[in-house]
């Protein structure tokens, strides 16, 4: 093996438990933040665009002044929450 | 977490629910229990459907007139099927002549507020990893669904936090109620036995904790590391940024289809600011016994 050769390995040595502690991914701000960001809800998805009501009379209400009909959304658990 | 992928991410069936419906979302374990002008007028619609025993679920998908007429009764997936059910409803709809209803009677025990003087924290939770390849579209939404939650904070509690403090009860509200995996569907919650170990501090502003949970069994539980920050800015808390992440393992009577032996799960927390509907929802944990979450025991 070449001098070259043995700095290549021996610099591997000294990187993977490094990357292995990335890889465990240990807290620092930067993971901190990237949790943040993906564990949450994207206000743009497609079914969050739609204007829903929470108040079934207050849709009720607004139906009649709108003249249309009502849609419900009736879930075990809130549909804009757990399921 | 399937019709949000699937029914109510369909281009048609959003377009129709913006401009030609009233579109709105309840959780029914509520309207179908309540004595008061908005339990009746549910009842009114949902009694004339399949699901008339109200002592049992009444979920679905239903549209109705402002008389309280039930048009059309759904609880299946899929967009096609609910987008003709609607084009159906509104081919046929005439608009009935009816009164505006106000909240005459409130049964305040389905009403719940959030504590005045308090916070609305935004609890979300997803799984990280560890699923198999999915079989089909359904499991493909389940394995990347977010779940959305909401954490109360008391004003004793606030106070706390303003002066730098993390109180007991609120971190045990928040481990036991919100450390769950809830992607799925309605999650068991924490027992205050299957708490193992609680230890959430916070010092200049940061918060930091460990929390083991975990069933009588051990078939259920979750060991997560804390972290976050908190701004206070004129005696109020402004920020309230907090993740915890760690391994759980196993899963409820509702939310079966977890991931086979230990996984990861992230719960983020994030201070609500109203300008979301679901901000408005009480938390799950607080469903008919709010004391009971506010001063768990």
């Amino acid at each position: 093996m070449t001098w070259n050769r043995w700095f290549v390995f021996a610099l591997a040595l000294a990187i993977v438990p490094t990357l292995e502690l990335r890889g465990a991914q240990e807290w620092d701000d930067t993971l901190f933040a990237d949790l943040l960001k993906e564990v949450c809800q994207c206000p743009d998805e497609a079914w969050r665009t739609i204007p829903w009501k929470t108040d079934l009379l207050e849709a009720q209400r607004l139906s009649l002044a709108e003249s249309k009909p009502i849609f419900i959304w009736a879930m075990d658990g809130h549909p804009l929450g757990c399921t | 977490m399937l019709d949000r992928a699937s029914t109510f991410a369909d281009p048609e069936i959003i377009e129709m629910l913006k401009s030609k419906f009233v579109p709105v979302a309840i959780d029914q374990a509520y309207q179908r229990r309540q004595q008061d002008t908005e339990g009746d007028f549910y009842r009114r619609i949902a009694g004339a459907g399949p699901r008339a025993d109200f002592k049992k679920t009444t979920q679905g998908l239903y549209i109705a007139d402002p008389a309280g007429h039930l048009i059309a009764y759904n609880n299946n997936r899929g967009a096609e099927r609910i987008r003709k059910l609607m084009e159906k409803a509104l081919a046929e709809y005439t608009p009935p002549k009816a009164t505006p209803l106000t909240a005459e009677i409130l049964d305040a025990k389905f009403h719940p507020e959030p504590p005045e003087g308090g916070l609305v924290v935004r609890v979300h939770a997803k799984i990280l990893g560890g699923y198999a390849s999915p079989k089909d579209e359904w499991e493909k939404i389940f394995q990347s669904a977010v779940a959305r939650d909401n954490l109360w904070i008391t004003k004793t509690e606030h106070e706390a936090l303003v002066a730098g403090e993390f109180p007991p009860v609120l971190a045990e509200r928040l481990a036991r109620f919100h450390l769950i995996d809830n992607t799925r569907g309605e999650p068991p919650m924490w027992t205050k036995d299957e708490v193992r170990k609680l230890d959430i501090t916070m010092a200049d502003g940061k918060i930091s904790g460990q929390v083991e949970l975990k069933t009588a069994t051990g078939s259920r539980g979750f060991n997560a590391e804390l972290h976050g920050l908190v701004r206070v800015e004129n005696g109020r808390v402004t920020q309230f940024d907090c993740v915890a992440r760690g391994d759980y393992w196993g899963h409820g009577q509702y939310t079966g289809g977890a991931p086979e032996g230990k996984f990861p799960l992230a719960v983020s927390f994030q201070l609500a600011n109203g300008s979301d509907p679901a901000d408005t929802i009480p938390p799950e944990g607080s469903r008919f016994w709010v004391d009971g979450y506010l001063r768990p025991q």
